[in-house]
């Protein structure tokens, strides 16, 4: 039990620290990042010595030789550990070093405290029903917003007087030539705030909201996550349907069931269809999922005053890297680490192929590489140029019609709406097959030996 | 010319000259595709998955033109 829940504290240390680590070297100091994730690793290999020393002394087989050895191996360990932290400590920071340091015994104390906490009647009356643990979820995500906008407005406040301070001192300074170094930055800040605005694109929701109060920090802070809270609402909308059509199940399905059972089913069959029947199954959650949630990303800019969040580069990027880290994960999952490195060689099993693999080798990972980035461009541009033509034909109808000085327009975005429609579906489509072929390029290979048999039998 | 003029007149040609090559190259999937299936008819569902995928692969050079025309159009307003 205990040495077992030793190596759980382990497992989840390391990704904490490798999640703070990450989260501070992007946020903050990317040395003080670096310093936690050496804090982290310092203080997990101290904890692995200090268990296999007292394992050694205190095992079944402590009187035997082996067992010393291994006790004065790990007490050997902890003297070069120690000089080890002694040379970090005089290196990097102390602060974030430290904060390192402690996250496993961190989550060692928070995980001794949840074998606590978990058997207690309070608790599985809580978790009972999901509704509680929603709540304090939305108060805590309330919470953290305001306390994340009220510190934001205090440092934002802060960084004015502070700006406003060196551009004071900065006229003390060049007082000789003040007017056309004066007109220089206003140009430049004319120009930081158009390219702020970026592309004209219809108006959605938000930025209606935006601009009918342009003051307030709320419609500031929608307008400046909209994407990702358009996003967020799909997919709510998405979790709502499915839950909804498959609440109450019925053997004669009602309308909404019927469609979610036909949508899951062609996509079971097509992706089975692809990555065949022994692989296929434990991916079409994913894949599917994927489908179903760019078509609707997509679809959803057709709505008037609403945005498709998939002509945003940062959302096609997101989804495209989920599909990369998915499609190595499984690789190494499936290949091991030994048989990835062999696949990406090229799987050299003659003179020829050892021969080729300094070639291979680099055409195969650039090609990985490459693979995420097309896909996040693809549809990305897309769905991105699909909007600005609909915007490009809607402001034409209006310049055509701009002699009555009416608010109308002709529409004349309207055929290219289907056009629209078409490219959304294709480019879900488009997106989920090449996902699904990155992946079956990554599953092993003897998957057909029937069809390649027939195959050679044929010629 | 400075590099403001040529830009404004090379995004639009590099766009136009990236889509004379995925047409040609589209125009050619499509060809093979449709002949395939005049051929055997029975097989359209795996000639057209195919299809799609180099279809797409194809139509993705113009689409990187389209986004570089997009990355570097900041650059012609100077």
């Amino acid at each position: 039990m205990g040495l077992e829940l030793l190596a759980r504290v382990r497992r989840t240390s390391l990704w904490v620290g490798g999640i703070a680590a990450l989260v501070t070297a992007t946020y903050a100091v990317p040395l003080h990042g670096l310093a936690v994730a050496l804090g982290a690793a310092w203080s997990l290999v101290n904890l692995v010595l200090l268990e296999r020393l007292i394992v050694a002394l205190t095992g079944a087989d402590r009187r035997t030789f082996s067992a010393t050895g291994r006790a004065i191996a790990a007490l050997g360990g902890i003297l070069a550990l120690f000089a080890a932290g002694w040379l970090l400590l005089l290196r990097f920071p102390a602060v974030p070093l430290m904060a390192g340091f402690a996250i496993p015994y961190t989550v060692m104390v928070l995980k001794a405290a949840s074998l606590l906490v978990l058997p207690t009647q309070a608790w599985q009356r809580f978790t009972r029903t999901p509704w509680p643990a929603v709540a304090v979820v939305v108060v805590l995500a309330a919470g953290a917003w305001a306390v994340n906008n009220v510190w934001s407005g205090a440092r934002s406040g802060g960084r004015e007087t502070r700006v406003a301070a060196t551009q004071e001192s900065g006229t003390h300074g060049t007082e000789a030539a003040p007017t056309p170094a004066a007109g220089e930055g206003a140009a430049a800040k004319h120009g930081s705030e158009a390219k702020e605005v970026g592309p004209e694109k219809f108006a959605n929701v938000i930025t209606v909201l935006s601009r009918a109060f342009p003051q307030a920090p709320w419609a500031h802070f929608l307008h400046h996550y909209e994407v990702v809270i358009f996003s967020l609402f799909i997919a709510l909308m998405l979790c709502v349907v499915a839950m909804i059509a498959t609440r109450n199940p019925q053997m004669i399905p009602g309308p909404l069931q019927n469609g979610a059972e036909m949508v899951v089913e062609r996509l079971y069959d097509f992706i089975v269809g692809i990555l065949g029947p022994r692989h296929g199954p434990r991916h079409v959650p994913f894949l599917g999922t994927l489908f179903v949630y760019i078509l609707a990303m997509n679809v959803f800019g057709l709505i008037p005053f609403m945005e498709s969040p998939t002509s945003s580069l940062n959302v096609t990027v997101a989804l495209a890297l989920i599909v990369f880290l998915y499609s190595q994960y499984i690789g190494f999952r499936e290949l091991g680490v030994l048989g990835w490195v062999d696949h990406m060689a090229g799987n050299p099993r003659s003179a020829i192929g050892w021969g080729l693999v300094p070639i291979m080798l680099p055409i195969h990972l650039m090609g990985e590489l490459a693979k995420p980035i097309s896909l996040a461009c693809r549809l990305f541009g897309n769905i991105f140029g699909e909007d600005m033509l609909l915007v490009a034909f809607a402001s034409l109808g209006i310049t055509v019609l701009a002699f009555t000085h009416l608010p109308i327009g002709l529409p004349l975005q309207l055929p290219f709406l289907f056009l629209a429609l078409l490219t959304s579906i294709l480019q879900a489509l488009v997106f989920t097959v090449l996902s699904t072929i990155y992946l079956l390029l990554m599953l092993p290979h003897d998957e057909h030996p029937h069809e390649g048999e027939a195959y050679a039998h044929a010629h | 010319m400075d590099f403001q003029a040529a830009l404004a007149l090379g995004l639009p040609l590099g766009i136009g000259i990236a889509a004379i090559g995925s047409g040609i190259g589209l125009g050619l999937i499509g060809q093979g595709a449709m002949t395939a299936i005049g051929r055997q008819p029975e097989a359209t569902a795996k000639i057209q998955l195919a299809m799609i995928i180099i279809a797409a692969l194809a139509e993705a050079l113009t689409i990187y033109a389209f986004v570089t025309m997009f990355l570097l159009k900041g650059g012609i307003a100077g």
